[in-house]
């Protein structure tokens, strides 16, 4: 009998534990890890993501273009999800802006970037703030146009843009209120057909083009654009009518498709040449003289699309600092590449991503550590929508294989 | 079939049984008492119905233009039939039965919602989705249970309270869209493949609930009881995992993930029980 007695015992004792390990609602899992695509019910529309940033209410705000009935130029579109990636709010600006472009920065709980005036094609910043409020909308002075990047370094903004009358890639220092402190231009070369891609860049009837603008050193800045019938990567102090240094790409065809500076002459890069890509996570460019991009070799990856948008980012996983490379497959998955920052040697690989496709537009470490991946889904295969990945710490963590 | 076996095993042993006519009064007074108390074990088997409760809706697809219960799941409770299999192990005394019935249960429930994307300026613009999302759930269940016997004699009407543990063993998720575009020049009805894909994460390792029911037990003559049971289990706790609800791309991918949930489960079972005490070793055992 008194065994009878500790059996049912034992059971009580074993089922009381199961009912304590039961799963509970927890809202912090819902903010670690969600996945949203953000839905518009109008067959005609399109939405695509340019640049990502989570607020400090630890929402996210999405800088994103959206396709216009009666412009070529491409519509701006601002997007506010929640910590959780609900919806919050949307903006679609008005057509007298058009053609945003990255990067998206935070200066003064403001969101600035850059975009044109479509009658004039005149640069413009404009800003938001972290709940989409209000779009205040300013031209850039000095006659600036057909913007194609900027980043934000010192409390100013470099601005990369385009001047079609002098055939001219003009790099710029604007303060936040439109003003340019200094402004030189680089002939692409002369001709027609040099102009082409340019202009089918902007109204995206061709290449979109990696455009990329930023600061090495004190008086060293770079850009990734047109220069001298080829899209290089150029080294300039602002002062010198000739460039610091070129690192030529292959006319059109050749050139880096993404680039973060790590620090001296060091970048994390990559590279497409006639449609193959390559990924060069820690390498010395040098920048002065001319060099070719071809002769960076690279991990070659035959699993990305021809020309693949590439996006890098310097994040920090369990106190190891690390390259993670977003790009889209030919899975239609937006692959991401773990790579060692100091030494640029492989870790692993995560893909985001399956039944629709998937395509890579902007990474972001979030405030918990983990990464948020914003990118371009094609609801029911077909209509373009924004779509956000945020992956925990845990989940980073576990692609360093610990 | 065991429960025939078992049935003629025992009818069998009980033709070797010698009524004793010493001190009838007396045996049949320790007789009552021992049949007090007694131990069965049994098994049983049928199929079952599940409904689905959902504590907090989660979706994958934010709209920005419309409602979201435009895209809203719907639940289709009580439709799709599983089965449960059960060890019943029950100790009798003075009409209360406390019982131990381990059950393997696979349950099915399901849900759909639906997607249009239509043009304003153009009518035959228009695209229309539909999910059918089916999930089968195979669990172990841990019920203890109380029954009370409402009256004894031959036919033993019972009801039953308790409460169980279900462990996941392994859970599917099946996919199926279909829809009808208008957009291609004429009315395209298609529908895909179903996406199937194993699920088990997207689940709670365990969850527990309540339970309650009624039976009736017919006494063969045989020492082996025939049992009909039906239960309903309510559950308590969530059924689907709060860490994973975004773990399977395949389904993310196709704007899905898994509310938090409760399941109710809806059994009837048909079986047998046989006792473990016996009053001589002609395996005499209860009223007959």
């Amino acid at each position: 009998m008194l065994k009878r007695i500790n059996t049912i015992l034992s059971i009580v004792f074993v089922f009381s534990l199961m009912l304590s390990c039961s799963e509970e609602s927890n809202p912090e899992f819902d903010i670690q890890t969600f996945t949203t695509i953000f839905d518009n019910n109008k067959f005609d529309a399109s939405f695509f993501p340019i640049e990502m940033r989570q607020t400090a209410d630890g929402g996210y705000i999405v800088l994103g273009g959206r396709k216009l009935d009666d412009s070529n130029f491409t519509g701006i579109y601002l997007l506010k999800a929640d910590k959780f990636g609900n919806f919050v709010k949307e903006i679609e600006v008005e057509e007298t802006s058009v053609n945003p472009v990255a990067k998206l920065t935070e200066y003064q709980t403001k969101y600035y970037f850059f975009c044109m005036d479509p009658l004039t094609q005149q640069a413009q910043i404009a800003n938001v703030d972290a709940n989409l409020e209000a779009v205040t909308i300013t031209p850039v002075q000095g006659g600036l146009t057909y913007p194609a990047a900027a980043s934000f370094v010192d409390n100013s903004f470099i601005l990369l843009g385009y001047n079609n009358g002098d055939k001219q890639t003009v790099i710029s220092i604007v303060n936040p209120d439109g003003g340019i402190l200094s402004s030189k231009g680089y002939s692409i070369g002369t001709g027609e057909d040099i102009e082409e891609p340019i202009i089918k860049h902007y109204i995206r009837t061709g290449r979109q083009y990696p455009f990329e603008v930023g600061k090495v050193s004190s008086n060293l800045y770079f850009f990734n654009g047109f220069f001298n019938y080829t899209f290089s990567l150029v080294f300039t102090d602002m002062t010198s009518d000739d460039p610091v240094g070129v690192v030529q790409g292959q006319q059109a065809d050749g050139g880096f498709s993404a680039l973060t500076p790590l620090g001296g002459n060091k970048f994390a890069s990559s590279r497409f040449n006639f449609g193959e890509n390559f990924l060069i996570p820690n390498k010395e460019l040098s920048t002065s003289g001319i060099t070719s991009t071809v002769d960076l070799g690279g991990y070659s990856l035959p699993e990305l699309v021809p020309n693949a948008n590439v996006r890098i980012l310097r994040a920090k996983i369990d106190t190891e600092n690390v390259l993670i490379y977003g790009s889209d497959t030919k899975s239609k998955q937006i692959g991401l590449l773990f790579y060692e920052e100091a030494t640029g040697t492989f870790i692993s690989s995560r893909y985001l991503g399956f039944s629709n496709p998937f395509e890579i537009a902007s990474l972001t470490q979030t405030s918990d550590e983990g990464l948020a991946v914003c990118g371009t889904t094609y609801v029911a295969g077909r209509f373009p929508r924004i779509c956000i990945f945020k992956l925990s710490k845990e989940q980073l963590a576990s692609n360093l294989n610990k | 079939m065991l429960c025939f076996v078992v049935a003629l095993a025992a009818s069998g042993q009980e033709k070797k049984r010698k009524p004793s006519a010493y001190n009838q009064q007396k045996q049949n007074k320790e007789d009552e008492k021992f049949l007090e108390k007694q131990w069965w074990l049994g098994f049983k088997a049928g199929p079952n119905l599940s409904k689905a409760h959902v504590v907090k809706t989660y979706s994958i697809i934010a709209p920005t233009n419309y409602e979201a219960s435009t895209i809203g799941k719907k639940y289709d409770n009580f439709n799709l039939v599983g089965a449960q299999a059960t060890i019943e192990v029950s100790f009798y005394f003075k009409r209360f039965l406390f019982s131990f019935q381990p059950t393997y249960q696979n349950s099915r429930f399901a849900y759909s919602n639906s997607f249009v994307w239509s043009s304003e300026s153009d009518l035959t613009n228009r695209v229309e989705l539909n999910f059918e999302q089916e999930q089968k759930l195979d669990h172990a269940i841990l019920p203890l249970i109380i029954k009370y016997d409402i009256y004894g004699n031959r036919l033993r009407p019972y009801v039953q309270l308790g409460a169980y543990s279900a462990i996941l063993i392994n859970a599917t998720k099946s996919v199926t869209s279909s829809g009808i575009d208008n957009a291609a020049g004429g009315e395209n009805v298609f529908q895909n493949e179903p996406i199937i894909v194993g699920a088990k994460d997207l689940f709670a390792k365990s969850y527990w609930g309540l339970l309650g029911g009624l039976g009736v037990n017919y006494n063969l003559g045989n020492n082996v009881r025939l049992n009909l049971d039906i239960m309903y289990k309510y559950g308590m706790s969530n059924i689907s995992s709060t860490e994973n609800r975004y773990g399977s791309d395949r389904l993310s991918g196709v704007g899905d993930a898994m509310d938090d949930l409760t399941l109710d489960n809806l059994s009837v079972s048909i079986g047998c029980l046989f006792p473990m005490r016996f009053l001589s070793s002609g395996f005499k055992s209860l009223d007959h």
